[in-house]
């Protein structure tokens, strides 16, 4: 680790500024290529990890830059995924559909607050818990809207017949694109004015209003954008998925939610996606091990993870300097390609079920 | 009518539990000045303890007791290996660490003793008594009345004990305390102890009612969170009797109101919440404070 910092100190200014304009257009570079080059597993595997770094990225905003424990992020994933949901299966304009699924739970998020937030401390936490315990029921008692405990699926983001694309792969693209753009918007506002702001509130409410900010409207502005990407997630959530239930907000994956927001690293644009991967990829590790230990392990894991890395996975990459942090984003991918190594056709060639699309 | 009263009684009892949890709450609270998460998940494992000690044919009230006094102890070990580093430092850093102890006890009972719902046998008889026409459980009594009493000896513990008073001076000001002689990590200790012995009792009497699972106290805990914010952390009183009124207007709302009804009757409180933080948004019975920058 030490070499590495030094080899990046020993950057030349003129490098780094090479460095720090290449980096992004790598990256985009490595996203258009991503989709192309996996199998449709690893591709749908992709997918869900950019739902659910969505997810953690919304709690990050709430929890990581405004310093509120939030219990809730899955009911709005849940409420996003269900308005998504209802509107593609009653045919409703999908630009319409989305944009309900970001205001809805919005909307939802800003009355929350504007209650929760009243109460300083830690009166969030203690008020959104709720959220997922009465949003299960909830869930279940509106079966005309929800499909009760049965649930709802709905299947849209095929791929058009231009693109020649397969449809996991559009999806995926679609997925990086939403996604990314939420990331990006995120980004720019948590390093500009409000993230400063937010960053004050967290620190010291009373400095905050001393200097005329008003912590509760902060807080109640945080949490609504937190539910409102929550929403988002929830839209890419149906999109990759197809199938929302009431155990989809269930109070077990709103804590595993937060535990991935912790060990991916609070406070962090590329912990938000090392969150979203942990979320997706060690359930199913430690399902291979033994299912029945897997809510054993991951509280030991999270432990563990406070106890010895309290920046969680995303403070070892910060060392590597600010121009490469983008780069890292990418560090989820490695994780899986090992399989991946054989040539992108062998899987369309001789598919489990059949890939569907136009390729 | 009959039933009305029916409804309140049992209301008391189940509202009962939940101040057991919430008081045990507030016991951490005034010590360490966070929110346990784990308080529910604590008090499962001693459920847990104990169903497994009756599995070895120990008596119940023994199997009760000896998973109080487990609790206790375990409940110690938890602030001065677990908690401890954190307690100096962000409040939310801490409350992560409970929630991160909760789904490490649930996951540890669910390994060692399965998802399934186990029975565990009841300390009062189901058989409902008579009285002016209107019938009641004993259970519902006899949790009501062991958790009136364990709260009164806890109100004579910190009112008229060395211990108590101890307890309390490290809880208002933690430097003083130790300035003074008082051995205040022990203490953190005792208070961390005694809370997860209070959820102990509450688990042991809920959970012939519920069946043993480890999410079992789950919802449980989240009434006493709203308990806790509705009554106010600094008052153990506001936070009882916000409690029992959970309870009893939960279960009048689950039969009287149908828009509510069984399945929807955990929202009860958060409705409640919603209304009091906007008309009185320091708490029932608590009092406004002023920080100091």
């Amino acid at each position: 680790m030490a070499g590495a910092r030094m080899t990046t100190a020993a950057l030349s200014d003129r490098q780094r500024s090479w460095l720090r304009r290449a980096g992004p257009l790598l990256l985009v570079v490595v996203l258009v290529v991503v989709p192309l080059v996996f199998p449709e597993s690893v591709n749908e595997t992709i997918a869900r990890i950019g739902v659910f770094a969505v997810a953690v990225l919304g709690l990050n905003v709430v929890m990581g830059y405004a310093g509120q424990v939030s219990l809730g992020q899955i009911f709005f994933l849940g409420l996003g995924a269900y308005v998504t949901a209802y509107g593609v299966s009653n045919d409703w304009n999908i630009v319409v559909v989305f944009v309900l699924a970001c205001l809805i739970p919005a909307f939802v998020g800003l009355l929350v607050a504007l209650a929760a937030a009243r109460l300083g401390g830690l009166a969030i936490a203690m008020v959104t818990v709720a959220l997922p315990i009465v949003g299960v029921p909830l869930a279940k008692r509106l079966s005309e809207f929800t499909g009760g405990s049965q649930g709802l699926s709905a299947r849209f983001g095929d791929a058009p017949e231009w693109s020649g694309l397969y449809d996991d792969q559009w999806r995926l693209y679609l997925v990086l694109a939403i996604g990314g753009a939420v990331f990006l918007l995120t980004r720019n506002l948590v390093r500009g004015k409000y993230g400063r702001v937010l960053g004050i509130v967290k620190k010291n409410e009373n400095v905050a209003s001393s200097v005329g900010i008003s912590p509760y409207r902060y807080k109640v502005l945080a949490f609504t954008l937190a539910s409102l990407i929550g929403g988002v997630s929830g839209f890419l959530y149906m999109l990759v998925i197809q199938y929302t239930s009431p155990e989809t907000m269930s109070f077990g994956h709103s804590i595993q939610l937060l535990a991935a927001m912790v060990i991916g690293g609070a406070a962090s644009i590329v912990g938000s996606v090392l969150g979203g991967a942990y979320y997706v990829l060690v359930p199913q590790l430690t399902n291979l091990v033994d299912p029945s230990l897997t809510a054993l392990l991951q509280g030991a894991v999270l432990l563990v993870v406070l106890f010895v890395l309290p920046g969680g996975l995303a403070s070892l990459a910060r060392p590597l300097g600010r121009g490469r942090r983008s780069r890292a984003r990418h560090d989820p991918a490695p994780l899986i390609t090992p399989s991946a190594t054989t040539k992108s056709g062998s899987a369309a060639d001789t598919p489990e079920t059949e890939r569907q699309g136009h390729p | 009518m009959a039933t009305f009263i029916q409804l309140i009684v049992d209301g008391l009892s189940t509202g009962s539990v939940y101040a057991a949890i919430a008081l045990a709450l507030v016991l951490v609270h005034q010590a360490t000045g966070l929110i346990n998460f784990a308080q529910g998940g604590m008090a499962v494992l001693a459920a847990y303890s104990a169903w497994w000690l009756l599995s070895r044919g120990v008596p119940l009230v023994l199997a009760i007791s000896a998973s109080v006094l487990l609790s206790f102890a375990f409940g110690a070990v938890v602030e001065r290996w677990l908690m401890r580093r954190f307690e100096r430092g962000d409040p939310d850093t801490a409350v992560v660490v409970t929630i991160g102890l909760l789904t490490l006890i649930t996951g540890v009972c669910g390994w060692l003793f399965t998802y399934n719902n186990q029975q565990f046998p009841s300390l009062f008889s189901l058989d409902a008594v008579t009285f002016l026409g209107v019938s009641v459980s004993q259970r519902s009594i006899g949790t009501t009345v062991v958790i009136v009493v364990v709260m009164l000896l806890l109100q004579a513990l910190f009112a008229g004990t060395k211990l108590g008073l101890a307890l309390r001076a490290v809880a208002i000001n933690p430097q003083s305390a130790a300035f003074s002689g008082l051995p205040v990590e022990r203490l953190l200790m005792v208070g961390w102890g005694l809370a997860a012995a209070l959820g102990a009792i509450a688990g042991a009497l809920v959970a012939p009612q519920l069946t043993l699972t480890p999410g079992m106290l789950d919802n449980a805990l989240v009434y006493a969170l709203a308990a806790v914010i509705l009554g106010g952390l600094s008052s153990p009183i506001g936070v009882v009797v916000a409690a029992w009124m959970i309870g009893v207007l939960e279960n009048l709302a689950a039969v009287y109101v149908p828009l509510i009804g069984y399945d929807l009757k955990v929202a009860v409180p958060f409705i409640l919440i919603f209304v009091v933080l906007v008309v009185r948004p320091q708490g029932l019975f608590g009092r406004k404070t002023v920080v100091r920058v």
